[in-house]
């Protein structure tokens, strides 16, 4: 039969709403990212690399840029790392096991604004359950204001993260582990194969496909934190923990809409160029499989 | 960990884990019954009074109505579009392939890392005269999510054998009852997880309203807490009570069909 008989035409509807909602933004953000667009203006005026040198002198800028790629890496690592801990316990034979899988995921379902709403109570220096916490088992030297403190509030959202993703990762980590032959561990360990060696050379080697995923979704999704970061600090305190999308919205709400779209495009450009050799690597895994 | 964890005390470490997920919740639900000074210490500790009143309180916003109606008219809409405009498309990208729509395909390939520029998208509704409209931000929503629904059908028509397609147009069948009568029933689990990641997805979303919406009746549940804790924040119960409002919907569905949901989730991010 010929391929040339499937009609074009039902790509059509798919193609013109991407074209012109996802697209047509990112052309047209390239022109107004050289004009000085703003709320309050009534004209848009063409101002060349204005936007770009003025961005390129701004410390905040380097902080965004910092922040954001220091968020995706530590996400990254750790959801991981939490994510096959998870999946390794939850693989046991555990009798509350279904129960304890339903509860790790479940922080994955909820508005990620609403957890920064209830993360900015736990964390309160004074009343929040964290610190009460450390109080009470005599850690209280451990205490800190942890969203105020430019020494702490970074990692603090990093931790609200993961404890938001980690049971997402779990669920595709245990997806992997079905896959690995019971057997194959078992003669692993016939061999004399303790857990560590047996996890290094047996299983770990056969969750990569699972390790791929995580971590490309990982990677992506964390260059695009926003929710949480804006109710968690705004970016504060100063610019410590300023990340891209924050610094649009800051930048969006005083109005300097041609600067915003100037730093959208960077980000873009940013996740572009860490995304794509990462899908050409994931693309070429496909062939192999 | 050791050579041979006692299964009891892995199960200890396990629920330990599970405890770290369920105090939060729990704050915000022991602390939605709670007056105005004692919500505020933000403690474990049972109300010294019950104040049902905070939930009243929420009730009588007139607008959480419309909040949850607008959220579920989004998620609706949206769910038709993507897997109708996906579906179409991610069929004949499979089967007919060629250089157009094989490029067709590395684009939104490509729209599943890009960042969505959304400071222009504001400008393109402006100009179009939709800006607010329902009608642009499903379009929105619809732009962001086919690249994830796309890759995943094209996966999955893959592993439809073409002798069927073959068949049925020997017998005399057209290509748009193809589609619909052989095509569709066959990926119709797919099309489950794809309307869960799109339900998901726009329920809990909070960047695409709080850009693209300014007129207060059009917004979603979502972006009606971000307001009102702008507006209640002196008073936590009442914050607290409305965020419990907001979320236990969301958790009801999730307990019952939570074997859909997680598969379908993460089935989706394995493919996408």
């Amino acid at each position: 039969m010929e391929r040339n008989k499937y009609p074009l035409y039902f790509s059509f509807p798919a193609i013109i709403v991407f074209l012109l909602f996802f697209i047509t933004p990112t052309v047209i953000g390239v022109y107004y990212s050289f004009t000085d667009w703003n709320i309050n203006a009534s004209t848009i005026k063409f101002i060349g690399l204005e936007n770009y040198k003025e961005l390129f002198n701004e410390p905040r800028l380097k902080q965004a840029f910092t922040n954001t790629l220091i968020f995706a890496a530590a996400v990254t690592v750790l959801q991981n790392v939490s994510g096959i801990a998870l999946a390794l316990i939850l693989n046991e034979k555990l009798r509350l096991r279904n129960l304890l899988r339903m509860i790790f995921f479940m922080p994955y379902v909820i508005a990620p604004l609403v957890i920064g709403y209830i993360f900015r109570a736990i964390y309160h220096p004074e009343h929040g359950i964290v610190n009460k916490f450390l109080d009470m088992v005599g850690l209280d030297f451990m205490m800190q204001d942890w969203l105020n403190d430019p020494k702490f509030a970074l990692f603090t959202i990093i931790i609200t993260d993961i404890w938001r993703v980690a049971g997402f990762s779990m669920v595709v980590y245990l997806a992997g582990l079905q896959f690995i032959p019971k057997d194959l561990i078992e003669s692993a360990s016939i061999d004399g194969a303790n857990y560590w060696t047996r996890f290094k050379h047996v299983v770990f080697p056969l969750l990569a496909p699972a390790f791929t995923v995580n971590v490309l979704l990982a990677m992506i999704g964390s260059m695009k934190v926003f929710e949480i970061v804006m109710v968690l600090t705004e970016g504060g305190p100063g610019y410590t923990t300023e990340v891209f999308y924050t610094y649009i919205r800051n930048t969006f709400s005083s109005g300097e809409m041609g600067y915003a779209t100037a730093i959208n495009m960077l980000l873009f450009a940013l996740v572009t160029l860490v995304g794509v050799p990462v899908l050409m690597a994931m693309k070429k895994r496909e062939v192999e499989m | 960990m050791r050579k041979k964890l006692p299964p009891i005390a892995l199960e200890i470490v396990a629920i330990g884990l599970a405890l770290l997920i369920l105090i939060p919740f729990f704050m915000i639900f022991i602390n939605s019954f709670k007056g105005i000074r004692e919500s505020a210490l933000f403690g474990l500790s049972l109300p010294s009074t019950w104040e049902f009143s905070n939930y009243r309180d929420v009730f009588n916003q007139d607008n959480i109505l419309r909040g949850f109606k607008n959220s579920f008219l989004l998620s609706a809409l949206v769910v038709v579009c993507v897997n109708l405009f996906a579906s179409m498309a991610a069929f004949v990208i499979q089967r007919r392939g060629g250089k157009f729509l094989n490029g067709v395909y590395m684009a939104f390939i490509m729209g599943l890392i890009v960042p969505v520029s959304i400071i222009p998208t504001i400008r393109l509704l402006d100009v179009l005269h939709i800006k607010g409209t329902y009608l642009s931000i499903v379009m929105y929503y619809t732009a962001v999510l086919l690249p994830f629904a796309v890759f995943l059908l094209v996966g999955f028509i893959k592993s439809v054998p073409r002798e069927l397609d073959e068949a049925a147009i020997l017998e005399g069948c057209g290509y748009f009852r193809l589609y619909l009568k052989i095509i569709l029933p066959l990926i119709s689990t797919v099309l489950v997880t794809v309307s869960i990641v799109v339900i998901v997805s726009v329920w809990n979303d909070f960047f695409g309203p709080f850009y693209l919406v300014t007129d207060s009746t059009k917004w979603t549940i979502v972006l009606q807490v971000f307001n009102f804790v702008t507006l209640y924040s002196t008073n936590w119960g009442i914050v607290f009570a409305f965020m419990i409002v907001v979320i236990t919907p969301v958790l009801i569905i999730y307990l019952f069909l939570q074997r859909y949901i997680i598969d379908g989730l993460t089935a989706g991010s394995v493919k996408g």
